[in-house]
Formats: structure tokens, sequence, C-alpha cells
């Protein structure tokens, strides 16, 4: 159990830090855009990933300036039934750099959501660009039936759009939705289409005017893990000792179908294909320099997990108490510590730290909550956070532990409905006088001096009221 | 302590570093006593180096949970904790019915640490408790000793007990129970009311009456105390040794002691109350008069007054005696309660509470187990015994009575070894002093100093020895004697070596196991873990409704409410016997009387421990003849234990079993759908047999979860409407309501209940059919 307390005047200082912070994003939330009639859509080629539990879209577009000046910037637009599902949008140019996007709004489309992409070159008048766009949603997969027994077969329907939804008009789509099964129950027959193996095509369609929608319906098989991660609380704890201690408290749900009726041990020992919806285990992928690591629970360690130290990572190969099925819970405690000269850096008093804001926990990853939380070394002081994505600081507190007097700060933020795309770093600048390095070590050899002088004092001087009369017999 | 008691300044500036035999010994006092709190807190270590952090076992995981309740909020909350989760649906007042001393150590603990910034989370400080507080004990032990006999004798008892089984197999890591800290508390409240006893001081007798508090808030234990200080006093007076300092420190220790045990209000009125603690006041009274008596002598030291002085001891204590009788007899004085009764008569328990029987730590010890428990210290201890009572004085006659009845007790249960041990060791600590003294004697050099050192080698290595024994050989002007007594002495270190090593033995193969995670070892040495509790328990924490109830049998309620932080039913705590039987009859009827008891007490799921797969003996099924006999003393016309067994009088499940064996519910839960576990599939492995009734159905409960190992199943029960409705092809479904055939052959066939017309009714739906279409009208 930490101990955590707030100080006024440190708070005080924060809130105007998170208040300002605020209004940079209530800035850029407000932005206004127009649709611009200029722009059109020569090309779209769509790839629909539902094979998991995510739907990963990524659409190749080949932009085209009809107008005379030249374009900077396009919108991208999701439907309003899917808005609420999305967890990350990112853009690339040609080559594979990232663009800059900004979330705004259009007038007159209200329940629609928008971002605005930057170019990095402006497109001339006539002249086209392609940009790759990736879309991750959430929880749009649902299990139909909802509730299924121990054996059968989990089948989800998706729900979506056939045409790319977009603020222009589109010359031309395709759309290729993988879904890596060979039973599909039912799908939406729009012609031309056809249906190979694992995946189903659509189009091309020719001429789709903006904000066009067609309902798309897929139903079929997918068994692979339905895991929500409903929250999960990361916390880092940086020692300039050479150690920094990562310590994730999980909570995990089974999100699929739930399951329906008893669980058989029997029917599971007997049939290794047995519950083929369930998740007996799962990997977890570690920073390679990871030691250390435990795995466990209120009740203890978790005995039933497997640690494979590769090249590039340290595989952990998780099994819960367990095996999860449809609406079952679990939760753990996964730490362990990686040597700080790999993400401390430092000029100085001056010093960078840069982590992960979150790290794998198993692929396909859907985690609901994030909670953050860096624990900086006693005394750090001007704490700077520069991050890759909007996140929501929560009020910095203090920490107690070994060898503390007045607490170490904590920098702690959350962000919800966070994937896989959200594995990036984060950079947190501070200043700690390195003298007071010593504090720590100081503080035993005073106390333990101390101890030793007092005992001396004890031992050497009488203390008694009166003389004893008779000599002590040994 | 030590240091200060003996070290004197100035004592050391004439004489070099090792002639000063005060500081000398000082030094190895401190020196021996923190290596046996080491080997005593190391030697406990085996199950968190083999397993991990954890508590152990079943009464732990409660004092672990009230731990933790209390750490969380607060001790005026927790002393008001009602426990809803215990005992359905009568909960449990958890504040009143502990002893709280544990829970406050630990909590104490935990605050000062977290005052220093130092954040050890509460299980590991409720883990490490009680081999810190051997540590402690071993304190307490050489004070003891030291004040009965010798430093020297001191020195050897805190080691025996540092690492003696008999206490370490209560004060293992993760042993988080009461006895961890009572026998601290024990041995430093016999110490001081030694002191206090040879002092006569009223500050000795404080802290005698203040260290009897903290073992009342401890341990149950601690009406051993209440009486055996008693006895002594009473002996001493038999004895003829009163004495102005018996008078102050017995009867300032009998007050204060009784109004500070009766704060705890687990313990309440209970000291003036019952007859367990009658002892003390009736000696108190005695006491009283007998030192008035005396100082009317000292009035008139010319008088009749000896005479005078028996006459008016004797018709004291009988009237006390008589009083005592008269206001049991009228009800005022609870008369003695059963289980300290079954200490008397051994026989008693089993007779007419079968639920104390059933416990295995409240049977008769057997004579290996005293062995095993204290190997060669049980035969040394008669010697020290002898010593004591050779040359006896106050402190002396003490000792003996505590030898004496602890023999007894621990003869009478295994669990009360604990008690039999510290004084065991105190007594072998005084026979290897007085051994040491007679063969290490030289002329010149005073014995206690080699003495003590010979104890510290004991601890230290065994390589150290030899030196040491040559060194008394070199006068030889000392003849015969001198090989007699290295002789003697290198068989009493062997001896001695042996005893660590037993001790070792012993504390790291029979009492270091957590008992909720089990181990197997592979034909290759490779471990493998069965984690099944964990498993279940985790399980039901995660996926059941937050205030579902389980039902098990009790030795499993500590546990489900620490672990799974469930409700449940009955629990080891066992003050309610017939909702302990209730859960047992509902345990050894059929299936649907069962539903009948468990929709009663509202359950939802039921956990059975099965070790067939596996072949763990401490199951269910194993248990089961215990249910069925606390059953059978709630309800007799129900329960026949006589059913369960065979024609032949034997206990069995294969298909020689009785019928109402194979049918009652603990036998379905285990059996049901159980058909691995090697070949034939369906073996049990534990009994070594098939069962005998196999491929049956659950009408009333559904399987939940079975663990990796089948150790633990779980079943949900059934709502009403869940079960027996008729399976219907969709085809018949469509029965018209006003079918009036069907409608009279229902209501004819309910009230005439002829044999032949139930016989004639072929399949049981068409009644429910019938039924139902009766209620539409």
């Amino acid at each position: 159990m930490s101990k955590i307390k707030m100080l006024p005047a440190m708070d005080k200082l924060r809130f105007s830090f998170i208040f300002l912070l605020f209004i940079v994003i209530k800035c850029e939330s407000v932005n206004v855009d127009t649709v611009s009639s200029d722009i059109r859509f020569k090309n779209v080629d769509r790839t629909i990933d539902i094979s998991s539990q995510l739907v990963k879209i990524t659409s190749k577009l080949t932009l085209e300036n009809t107008g005379g000046t030249p374009v900077k910037n396009f919108l991208l637009a999701v439907e309003q039934f899917a808005k609420n599902n999305v967890a990350f949008v990112g853009a690339k140019d040609s080559s594979g750099k990232d663009l800059r996007l900004v979330e705004t709004t259009v007038k007159g489309h209200d329940q629609v959501r928008f971002w605005r992409v930057d170019l990095k070159d402006a497109v001339n008048a006539g002249s086209t660009a392609i940009v790759t766009v990736e879309t991750v949603l959430t929880k749009a997969l649902q299990p139909y039936p909802t509730a299924i027994t121990q054996q059968e077969d989990q089948l989800v329907k998706y729900n979506g759009n056939l045409y790319t939804y977009s603020p222009y008009l589109v010359a031309s789509q395709k759309t290729n939705v993988i879904i890596n099964t060979k039973s599909v129950e039912s799908f939406s027959k729009v012609k031309p289409f056809t249906q190979q193996d694992g995946a189903i095509q659509y189009g091309p369609y020719p001429n789709t005017k903006p904000f066009s929608e067609k309902e798309l319906v897929i139903h079929y098989r997918n068994n692979s893990p339905f895991l929500t991660v409903t929250r999960v609380e990361r916390l880092i704890e940086v020692s300039h000792w050479g150690n920094i201690a990562v310590e994730e408290v999980i909570e995990i749900e089974h999100s699929g179908a739930r399951l329906k009726g008893p669980f058989s041990r029997y029917d599971y020992q007997q049939d290794h294909h047995s519950g083929p919806a369930s998740v007996r285990s799962y990997k977890t992928l570690l920073p390679a320099s990871a030691s250390d690591v435990y795995y466990r629970d209120t009740n203890g360690n978790i005995s039933t997990s497997n640690m494979k130290v590769k090249k590039d990572s340290v595989e952990l190969d998780l099994r819960p108490r367990y095996p999860l099925f449809g609406g079952w819970r679990t939760h753990y405690t996964l730490g362990y510590n990686v040597p700080s000269y790999e993400y401390l850096y430092h000029t100085g008093n001056d010093y960078l730290l840069k982590m992960r804001i979150i790290d794998h926990i198993y692929d396909d990853m859907q985690v609901d909550e994030l909670v953050t939380k860096i624990i900086l070394p006693e005394g750090s002081t001007s704490v700077k956070a520069n991050l890759p994505y909007a996140v929501t600081r929560l009020p910095d507190s203090l920490h107690f532990t070994y060898l503390d007097t007045k607490g170490r700060p904590v920098i702690s933020f959350t962000k919800k409905n966070v994937v896989e795309n959200h594995i990036q770093d984060f950079q947190l600048r501070y200043t700690f006088p390195r003298l007071l390095m010593l504090q720590e070590p100081l503080l035993v050899v005073g106390f333990l001096y101390a101890l030793f002088l007092c005992v001396i004092i004890y031992v050497r001087l009488d203390f008694s009221i009166h003389k004893a009369e008779h000599h002590h017999k040994d | 302590m030590p240091q200060t008691s003996t070290a004197k300044p100035g004592d050391g500036h004439s004489k070099g570093l090792f002639q000063n035999t005060a500081g000398f010994s000082t030094l190895i006092t401190v020196t021996v006593l923190s290596l046996a709190w080491l080997a005593g807190f190391a030697s406990r270590l085996f199950a968190v180096i083999r397993f991990e952090s954890i508590i152990h076992e079943f009464d732990p995981w409660f004092n672990y949970r009230s731990t933790a309740y209390m750490v969380q909020h607060g001790f005026y909350n927790f002393l008001n904790w009602f426990d809803e989760r215990a005992w359905y649906p009568l909960g449990r007042i958890v504040g009143g019915t502990v002893y709280p001393g544990l829970m406050i150590t630990s909590g104490t603990i935990h605050w000062i640490l977290h005052a220093l910034n130092i954040p050890i989370h509460i299980r590991d400080i409720c883990v490490f408790l009680a081999p810190v507080f051997s540590g402690l004990t071993a304190i307490a032990t050489y004070l003891l000793t030291s004040e009965l006999w010798s430093r020297g004798a001191g020195l050897f008892a805190a080691c025996f007990i540092a690492i003696v089984p008999g206490y370490s197999s209560r004060s293992v890591a993760g042993s988080y129970d009461n006895e961890g800290i009572a026998i601290f508390a024990l041995q430093f409240t016999y110490y001081l009311w030694l002191k206090s006893l040879k002092n006569g001081s009223v500050f000795w007798s404080i802290c005698t009456a203040l260290s009897y508090f903290y073992m009342v808030s401890a341990w149950g234990g601690y009406v051993f105390i209440i009486n055996l200080i008693p006895l002594h006093v009473f002996l001493l007076l038999i004895m003829g040794r009163f004495s102005q300092r018996l008078f102050v420190s017995y009867s300032v220790f009998y007050i204060v002691g009784l109004l500070l045990s009766m704060q705890i209000p687990f313990v309440g009125f209970q000291p003036i109350r019952t007859s367990e603690h009658m002892a003390a006041s009736g000696v108190f009274a005695l006491l009283m008069a007998i030192g008035a008596l005396k100082y009317l002598h000292s009035l008139n030291p010319k008088g009749q007054w000896k005479q005078l002085l028996i006459l008016g001891g004797l018709i004291a204590a009988g009237t006390v005696f008589l009083a005592v009788v008269l206001l049991t007899y009228m009800g005022v004085i609870a008369p003695w309660s059963g289980r300290f009764y079954s200490l008397w008569d051994t026989t008693y328990a089993k007779i007419h509470i079968p639920i104390i029987a059933s416990v295995s730590e409240h049977q008769p010890t057997t004579w290996s187990s005293f062995f095993f428990d204290l190997h060669v210290l049980v035969c040394t201890f008669p010697v020290g015994l002898w010593y004591c009572i050779k040359n006896v004085n106050d402190e002396r006659v003490f000792v003996a009575l505590y030898a004496l009845s602890a023999v007894y007790f621990a003869g009478v249960m295994v669990r009360l070894m604990l008690t039999l041990t510290p004084v065991v060791c105190v007594l072998a600590g005084i026979a290897f002093s007085i051994l040491l003294d007679l063969v290490l004697k030289e002329d010149e050099i005073p014995a206690p100093q080699v003495e003590t050192e010979e104890s510290k080698s004991l601890y230290d290595k065994a390589g150290k020895l030899k030196k040491r024994t040559h060194e008394p050989s070199q006068p030889l002007d000392a003849g015969l004697g001198m090989n007699v007594r290295s002789v003697t002495l290198i068989l009493f270190m062997i001896l001695l070596m042996l005893f660590c090593v037993h001790c070792t033995w012993a504390t790291s193969n029979a009492y270091s196991s957590p008992s909720i995670v089990l181990a197997s070892y592979g034909n290759d040495g490779s471990r493998k873990i069965l984690d099944d509790f964990r498993e279940a328990y985790g399980w039901l924490s995660q996926n059941t409704a937050e205030d579902a109830r389980v039902m098990s049998w009790w030795d499993y309620g500590y546990q489900i409410a620490g672990m799974g932080n469930r409700t449940t039913l009955v629990d080891n705590n066992t003050w309610n016997n017939s909702h302990i039987a209730l859960v047992g009859k509902a345990m050894a009827s059929n299936e649907t009387a069962a539903y009948e008891i468990m929709t009663m007490l509202d359950v939802d799921y039921v956990l059975v421990i099965f070790g067939g797969a596996i072949g763990y003996s401490g199951d269910d099924i194993n248990k089961f003849i215990w249910m069925v006999r606390i059953a059978e003393g709630e309800h007799p016309k129900d329960i026949h234990e006589a059913d369960y067994f065979t024609e032949r009088g034997e206990y069995r499940v294969d298909s020689e079993a009785s019928k109402t064996m194979l049918n009652c519910l603990m036998y379905k839960l285990s059996y049901y759908r159980y058909d691995s576990g090697g070949s034939p599939p369906g073996y049990d492995r534990t009994r070594g047999a098939l069962p005998g009734n196999r491929g049956f159905k659950l009408t009333y409960l559904e399987e939940a979860y079975t663990t990796e190992h089948w150790l633990v199943r779980i079943y949900r029960v059934k709502k009403p409407d869940e079960f027996n409705r008729p399976r219907l092809p969709l085809a018949k479904r469509t029965v018209p309501t006003s079918n009036s055939i069907s409608k009279k052959l229902a209501l004819g066939g309910g009230p005439t209940t002829s044999k032949r017309r139930k016989g004639m009714m072929k399949n049981k739906p068409n009644i429910v059919k019938g039924k139902k279409a009766v209620k539409l009208e």
C-alpha cells in the first residue's frame, strides 16, 4: 500500500498546469473546419480486419485536388454509430511517415467525428497524394448469440459501413474484409463481391457520394480471445541507483459470448479443443532487459506461468489461475525491473525519462481504462511531461517509501479506450540535484551512529538512583 | 537486556578484555542470544523459500483477514466488527469473539513501520510475525532459566527453544496463529512471576500482571497461567514457605491481573464467573486469611498460634472450596466447559462433543510424537527436574509444577505439546548446564565462563568444539577423570548435534507445508505445484455474485472468506454446533432432501474437496464420517451413522458401499462426471477403489467449476425454475389447456394416491403439464 499525500502548494501549481493543458486541448477540440469541395478521393482501397476482437480498418486513400489552390489538409470522418468505438486513428503519407491529426468538427454534421489531417507537402491543383489511414475500433464486434455453452463456437456479428465514410466524393472504392475463417453464417451481399477463404471482397463501387452509408453485416465464427482489460494501473518507480521498477495491476474480463450452463472439467480435459472460445493463456511481451519478473494476485503467486528470454524481448506465457470463459474475470499484478540506463538520460542535474505509457499486455489488446503513475526520486522538481497523444492528467501526489522524508512526487495520467497502437513513449523532464543521492545513505549512517552512541552512553554511565548493596552475581 | 544487568562501569579498566569476565560473558550472552534468534528465525523460513510468503492452513487465514480488516478500518471498528460474511444467516460478532492480541501486535508493527515510511504489506508482517517472536521467546526462556538456575543454563534453554520442533511446529513463517506470540507471553509472564516472587516487589508484580494481560489478549491458554501460579502459591503455603514476598507478589498480580484480563471483550466476566478461574480467587482468599493470621501471630508471638494457624488455614481453605461449590451449584459460576472437561476425561469429547474429537490435533499424543517434537530433550529434562527438586527453593517448586502439569496436558492432547515444550527446554538446559559444570570443572578457572562459551560454540559450529575439549585435558594431574570427561563431553556434543539435525529436518519436512499449496515431485526430481485451492478461491472471488453464499464443510470456511471473499455458512470457529450439523445433514442426505436444506439456508454454491484424482487424502469423503456423526448428534431421526457403512461395518465408496452412501450429496458431488484419473477411468486413487455409483446426473445442482486436478469442485445450486422442467419436443408443446381428460386425470390422481393409479402414469412430464393446466384455469 503506498501512501499518497497531497501538498497544497504543489497542488495549486499542478492545477494551473492542468488548467492550461485543458485550455490547449479545449482550443483544439473546438476547432471548426469546413469540407473543401476541391478534394475528392480518386481511389480508396480499404481493408477491414475483423479476425481478432478489434476492428482494424486500413484505408489507402488516393487524394486528388480538383480545385485551383493547393490543399494542405483534408478531413477524415467516422460514422455516428461507430464514433464511440474509435480507439485510434492514425495517418501516414506514402513514405510511411506519420502525419499530424487533430480532432475537429464540421458545422451541420454534429453527430459525426472528424479529424483533420495535415499533409507534409501541399497537394497542388490537379495532382494526387497517397495517404494511408489506420483506424482501430473496439467493441464493434457483437457476440451473437450472446451466450454459448462450453462446447460451442463463438459467433460474432460485425455491423459496418459498406462504403468508405468520407466527407468527399469517392470515385472508386474497394473493400476487403478479413475474417480468417471459412464458417460465415451470413454476410451482406451487395454486388460485386467475391468470397475467398478467409476474406470477402466488395467492390469496386464507383462514385459514392459524401457521407454515404450502406449496412454491411457479417456474421461469422470468431474464436480469437475476446479479452478486455477493464483497468490497468501502471506504476513506474524511478530510482537513481540504477533501477526502474514497473508494476502493472491488471483486471481482465472475457468480453465475448457469455458461458451458458455448467462448466465441465471432464469435457475440458478430455478434448483439447473443448471450450473453443475460452482463453487458457496469453503472451505478454516485456522489454528485453526486464528482470525479477513477478506475477501474482491478492492470494499470492500465480504458479502457472512461463518466461522465455528472447533476443529483443522477454516473453511471458501467462496462464490465469483458471481458464477464462465468457463473462469470467480475473485480476493480477505483474511487475519487473529494468536498468535505468536504457530509459533515463541526464546532463548535470537535468534528467529525461523516456518510457512507454503502456506496454504490451497481449496481442490485439483492448484496454478500457489506463492509469499510469510515475514516481520520481525524492527531491525531483520542475517536472515537465511530453506525451505523444492526449491524455487526462491527474493531480500530482506524493508517495512515501523507504527512507523518505518529504515524499516522492508522483505524476499520473489516465486514458480511456487504449489499444496496441498507443504503445508509445512519453518523455518526462525533471531536475534533481545529484547531491541529494547521498541523503539516504547518510540517513542510515546517522541513525546507526546515534543508536550506538545511545548504547555507549547507557552502558558507560550509571543511571540508577541508589547503589545496589551487594555485588551482582554473574 | 542482559548487557545492562551485568556491565558495570569501571569493571574493565584494570584487566584486559579476556580477564573482564563480566563484560566478556555479557558479550557471549548477547552473541548467543542473537545467534539463537537468527537460527530460530532462519529455521522457520522453509515454507517461504520453498513456496512463497503466504498465510498457511486454516485459522491463520481468519487471523490474517481480521488483521487486514483492523489495519484498514481501525481498532475501534474492529472491536465492533460484525462479520456478516460468516455463519450465514447468523453472522458473527468478531470483535467480541476473538483474542485480539495477535491482530493488535501485527497491527502495531504495521503502524510503526508505516510511520517510518517502510511500506511493508500487512501480509508479510503476519507471515513473519511468528518467526520473529520465536527469538523473543528464546530471550524470555533465557531470562526464566537464569532466574531458576544459572545464565549458562539459560543460554542452553534459549538455544533449545529457538529450534525445537515442538515449538516451531506452531511458529513457522506463515503460521499466523495465536500460539506464535502466546508462548513468548507465557514464558515472559512466568519469568516476571519468578522475579516478583524473588524480590517481593510491587513493580515486578505489576509487570507480571501486564504480561499476563498480553497473554490473555493473545491466547485462550492464559487459563494455564491463572491456574498454575495459584497452584504454585498454594503448594508454597502447604510447604510452609509463606513469606511477605509471596503475599505481596501474588495479591498484586491477582488483583491487577484479574482487572486487566476482564478488559478483553472475549474474556469479559469469565474470570469471576467460571470454574476455570476459581482456583486463583480461592488461593487469593486463602492467602489473605493466612496473611491475617500471620499478622495476628506477629502481634503476640508467644501465644499458641501454631495450631490456630493450621486450623485457621484449613478452615479458610474449606470455606473457600465450599463457597465455590455452592456458587457453582447455584449457577452463579459456570461449571467446567466441555473443552476443559475433556482434559480430565479423555473420552468425554468422543462421546459428547464429536466436533472437538473430529479435529486431529485434539487427539491424545502418541509416544513417538514426544520424541519427534522434543528429541533428546525429552530424555534429559527429567534430570533437570530432579536437580530442581533436589535443590528446591520457591522458584524451583514452580518449575516442577509447570513441568508436571504440562506433561499431563501434553499427554492428553497433541496440541498441548506446545505448553510442554518451553518447560522441557528450560529443564533440559539446566541438565546440560549441570553436566558441563561437572565435566568442565577446573581448579582455577570458574565454571560459568567456560560453560557459556561452550553453549555458544554449540550454536556456532561443530568445529569449534574440539578446540575447547582439548583445553581441559591439558592438566594431566586429573588422571582418570580427564578421559571420562572428554568422552562424555564428546558424546553429549554429538547428541546436541544430532538434535540440531533432527530439529532442522523435522521443521523442514513435517511443519513447513502451507497446506493450501501442494507440491508433488516427479521421478526426475522436478517439482510440480498443485495450486488448486487458490485456483478455486480465485474463481469464487472473481466470478460469483458479491453476496453469493457458499456451503462447504467448516474446515474451509476461513479460507473461503479469506481468499474467496464470499459468505460462508460455517467456518473453523465452530461456535454453533447445530448450524454445522445442518450443513453435515445436507451433505449426508440425498439430493432432494439436501436441496430443501440448501434452499432454507439460501445456498448459492456448494464447494467440496475431492482428492481422488491426485490421491490427496485429506478430502471431504475421508472426513465425511465426521459430518455424519455431527449431523446425527443433532438430527438423530434423519441421519444414522450405520447407514453409511456396509453391512460388515466397512466404510467404502465402491460398488459394495451402502445405498445411502452412494446416493448422498457428498458422494454425488465428489464423483459427478469423474472419469479421469488414470486407469481404469474414474478410479479413485485416494481410496483405491472404483466408485460404485457412476454416470449419474444431478437434478438440483450443476457443476460451476472444477479445478485443474479435481481437488476443489464447486457446484451451483439451481433456482427452482431451472430444474425438473420436462423437456418437450416442440411439436408437443401446443397441448390445449382445456383438455378435460388430462385435467380429470390430474385431479383424480392427486388426492386418491392409489398405488395403481400412480403406477399407470408412465412419465412425469404429463403430471406437470396437467398441473399447469389446472393452475391456469
